[in-house]
């Protein structure tokens, strides 16, 4: 195990560089940002102290040098906008954007399960219409549209829900709803495919030739087979929520990293936008190790050793579920 | 056939998932980092904004972000500027007088104390002031304001101050109505939450949540009607309306008629002129008939009737009434198309190149509908016989075309500017925009400046007369724009409160005026 994690701590830190510096050149290039930050009829002399007080003016790599030098020392700058030091905003974010998009997760998942699994058992029922018609919305509707129409039917028209903000539960239902659409449209799909494989395996038919009840058939048999699949694409859904909850925090007054990363870029508040993303890649590094572990949990052939592989997961999702899953089967 | 029990091994693993599930929609009854719910206690008056303030630094309150929590509700001014009148009226300064041409003597109020106790003084107010105005913190007031020239302060005693400027400057006083007076602090860096003099103080801000003022018990004047102010902020302008048709909040700021305040949602004038900005050195825009023509071409009352509903109107020149310099006898111009299109067959018939491409630049979300504005600008213009292009870009590039250093290498621009002169002086207006050498002013001429600067050394009835004849002098024979609309705000007042909203609503709240519905 820990030389599985140092394994992956070490091949993460190329890419986690990579962003980190392509973030700091990117950003720069959209130029200097001072007339953002400076009155519109300031002098030039209030312009040039601003530029050298932040060395905007410095050439590129001398300005990544000091900043690598200051990430060295734990400092990552300070926000052009508040003056605050930019870890400490993005930290102060984080955690409200990991509870929306952990929380949206485990009820799409949960419900996914239960959709999903329904859907297969009878193909073409209702359960399976409700899941194809909400793949397709899930697909085509902007999260946008979806957000204001929540508020205006559900907190105006019926006045059931607060129109947004963050105070009490009821606080959590218009965003969770609006950012949970997609994943579970995406999940359902998959646990229902994942599903109709497993059920139509031969130790289902043997489970059921022994007596056992439908509920245990798909619960103790065919889920456990379903559920890699369906963890991989979670993993990577919870990452596209962490990175693209901006629009649902814009609109509700969600204080999470998506908002801040979007009124950075806007602001070229270069510190907190690299800050920011720092935290976010951090964030999905760890996040895909929790899954490979839970994927591990899931199926012990892909346990991690100590030899070097493949990641677990992408062996596994290439393949599919194979004749293999009798060594997995239950007693009924 | 292999086969497998259930393990106590599988049961932990099944009962963390079920612990960490729970724990998940459990810790959904509070969001991390985040205070008590929302508070709706009733002597409390809930206002949402479109954006959180950066600062609440007073030497930076001239940024509507800033300005409209902090002045006249933390901090104070030495003078404020009535928004109806216009007249100056005392504040923490009880009487001022020009002792000089460049020299001015406040005398303070007695028995103030800021927030915290320290009193203020004449001390505190020149360091207040020179803050503001001389040190290279590179204050939002100095730039707005002041520009380069800096303040020599003396403190007489206590309660007297004098202050000499540079150069002549008869609208110090008007000037200084923006300097808000927060407590001795560090004169190298910025304050984040400051300390004043106002009937509020900070109470707790929730960065990302929510910002809380409280009553300043120990405040020299009147006590205001509400205990305690708080402010949220949603960047979306339909949700700060529903917000409060939904009872969720009182006021609701920088709002246009489409968000939805229905009958709750209030017009004023917000004294902001729209206006197509001319690089009248560049071809074509540097022959004054295609810049006449353009005036011409602008159907101003269909754009204000059909994209503003008639709330805005016809723009005449740069300043709004009220401001003074105001020209009252100018009007807009005519929508004359068949005058524009002669105007534009003569320039080119003298070989000025009409055909060269003009770009009209606007910047995204400026203002509401500024897109729709651009296309029927775009139109319009093109049926006078001129080749439109548009630019609309995000606001760091559209600076670039705004403010100097130039975009220069784009050929004809026409920007379109949205100016307001909060300050009530058309000096505010012609020295951001109208003089040759202005941070914001593409061209002028000689006898345009200096008509501009006689005006700006006289006083009183000389001084509006003289502005007014300058304006009219840019609008007959430099026209350096093409004003287009004199826009409003819209503002949602809940049914539970009263206010009035002014020009300067948008820029500076003053809670004292909120009372709760009669």
């Amino acid at each position: 195990m820990l030389t599985f994690l140092r394994r992956r701590i070490v091949s993460s830190a190329l890419p986690l560089l990579v962003v980190v510096i392509g973030v700091f050149a990117l950003a720069r290039l959209t130029g200097n940002p001072t007339s953002l930050y400076l009155p519109l009829n300031a002098t030039a002399e209030m312009r040039q102290n601003f530029t050298d007080k932040y060395g905007f003016d410095d050439p590129i790599l001398v300005q990544m040098a000091n900043y690598f030098g200051g990430v060295l020392r734990l400092d990552f700058g300070e926000s052009l906008r508040t003056g605050e030091p930019a870890a400490a905003m993005a930290l102060r974010a984080f955690p409200a954007t990991l509870q929306l998009a952990g929380t949206t997760m485990l009820l799409a998942v949960l419900l996914a399960v239960i959709v999903g699994s329904w859907a297969a058992l009878k193909p073409n029922g209702i359960a399976d219409r409700i899941s194809s018609f909400v793949s397709m919305a899930a697909a085509s509707v902007p999260d946008f549209w979806l957000a204001i129409m929540g508020i205006w039917v559900f907190a105006i028209t019926l006045g059931w829900v607060p129109t947004s903000g963050v105070g009490g539960a009821t606080s959590w239902i218009l965003p969770i709803a609006t950012l949970l659409l997609r994943p579970f449209g995406v999940l359902v799909q998959i646990v229902r495919g994942a599903m109709v494989s497993s059920l139509s395996e031969p130790y289902i038919k043997l489970a059921r030739s022994k007596g056992a009840t439908e509920f245990r058939v798909v619960t103790r048999h065919a889920l456990r087979n379903a559920a890699a699949p369906a963890l991989t694409v979670a993993g990577d859904l919870t990452v596209g929520l962490v990175n693209g909850a901006v629009v649902v925090e814009s609109i509700f007054g969600w204080p999470g990293i998506g908002k801040l990363m979007i009124d950075s870029i806007l602001q070229r508040d270069f510190a907190v936008l690299q800050a920011a993303v720092l935290l976010t890649a951090i964030s999905i590094f760890i996040l895909n190790i929790l899954i490979d572990l839970g994927y591990a949990g899931l199926d012990a052939r892909v346990r991690p050793s100590g030899k070097p592989k493949k990641s677990p997961r992408s062996a596994v999702v290439a393949g599919g579920p194979t004749e293999r899953n009798v060594n997995v089967q239950t007693t009924p | 056939m292999m086969s497998s029990t259930p393990t106590t091994t599988g049961k932990v693993r099944v009962a963390i998932a079920v612990a960490t599930g729970s724990a998940l929609l459990l810790s959904g009854c509070s969001v991390a980092n985040t205070g008590s719910a929302n508070g709706n206690a009733a002597d409390t008056v809930r206002i949402v904004l479109p954006i959180e303030p950066t600062t609440l630094e007073p030497c930076d309150s001239t940024l509507s972000s800033t300005g409209v929590v902090v002045r006249s509700n933390i901090t104070e001014p030495l003078i404020e500027r009535n928004p109806t009148t216009g007249a100056l009226e005392p504040l923490l300064a009880t009487e001022w007088e020009a002792t000089s041409d460049t020299e001015w003597t406040f005398t303070l109020r007695e028995g103030v104390t800021f927030q915290d106790g320290t009193p203020f003084n004449a001390d505190a107010a020149a360091f207040a002031i020179d803050r503001a105005v001389n040190s290279s913190l590179g204050c939002d007031v100095e730039g707005q304001m002041f520009g380069d020239p800096d303040l020599t302060l003396e403190v007489i005693d206590d309660t007297t101050l004098k202050v000499t400027t540079e150069m002549p400057d008869p609208v110090l006083p008007l000037r200084l109505s923006f300097v808000e007076i927060g407590a001795p602090t560090d004169a190298d860096a910025r304050v984040r939450e400051p300390i004043g003099t106002g009937p509020y103080a900070i109470d707790e801000w929730e960065a990302g949540i929510k910002l809380t003022l409280a009553v300043n018990e120990n405040y020299w004047g009147e006590a205001p009607a509400y205990k305690a102010a708080e402010y949220q902020w949603r960047s979306e302008g339909t949700v700060r309306a529903a917000m409060v048709t939904q009872g969720e909040a009182d006021l609701a700021l920088s709002l246009s008629a489409e968000d939805g305040a229905g009958d709750l949602g209030l017009n004023y004038p917000n004294n902001e002129t729209v206006a197509l900005r001319f690089s009248g050195d560049i071809a074509p825009l540097n022959d004054i008939r295609v810049r006449r023509a353009i005036n011409f071409a602008i159907d101003k009352t269909g754009i204000t009737d059909s994209l503003y509903t008639g709330a805005s109107v016809p723009a005449d020149q740069l300043v709004p009434p009220g401001v003074v310099g105001y020209n009252p006898d100018l009007k807009p111009w005519e929508f004359d198309l068949a005058a524009a299109q002669a105007l534009v067959a003569e320039a080119k018939a003298d070989g000025v190149p009409v055909d060269e491409k003009i770009t009209i630049v606007a910047r995204a979300d400026q203002f509401p509908k500024i897109a729709q504005m651009t296309e029927v600008l775009q139109e319009q213009l093109g049926q006078a016989g001129l080749n439109i292009e548009v630019k609309i870009a995000e606001t760091s590039v559209g600076l670039q075309y705004q403010v100097r250093p130039f975009v220069l290498n784009e050929g004809a621009i026409a920007m379109i500017v949205q100016h307001g002169n909060q300050a009530g002086d058309a000096s505010f207006s012609t020295e951001s925009y109208m003089t040759s050498d202005a941070q914001m002013s593409m061209f002028g001429t000689a006898e345009f400046d200096s008509l501009l600067a006689e005006a700006s050394a006289l006083v009183g009835d000389e001084r509006q007369e003289a502005f007014a004849n300058a304006l009219a002098y840019e609008r007959e024979e430099v026209v350096q724009f093409a004003y287009i609309a004199r826009m409003t705000g819209v503002i949602a007042k809940s049914a539970t409160v009263d206010f009035e909203p002014n020009s300067l609503s948008g820029d500076e709240l003053r809670l004292a005026e909120i009372t709760p519905a009669s």
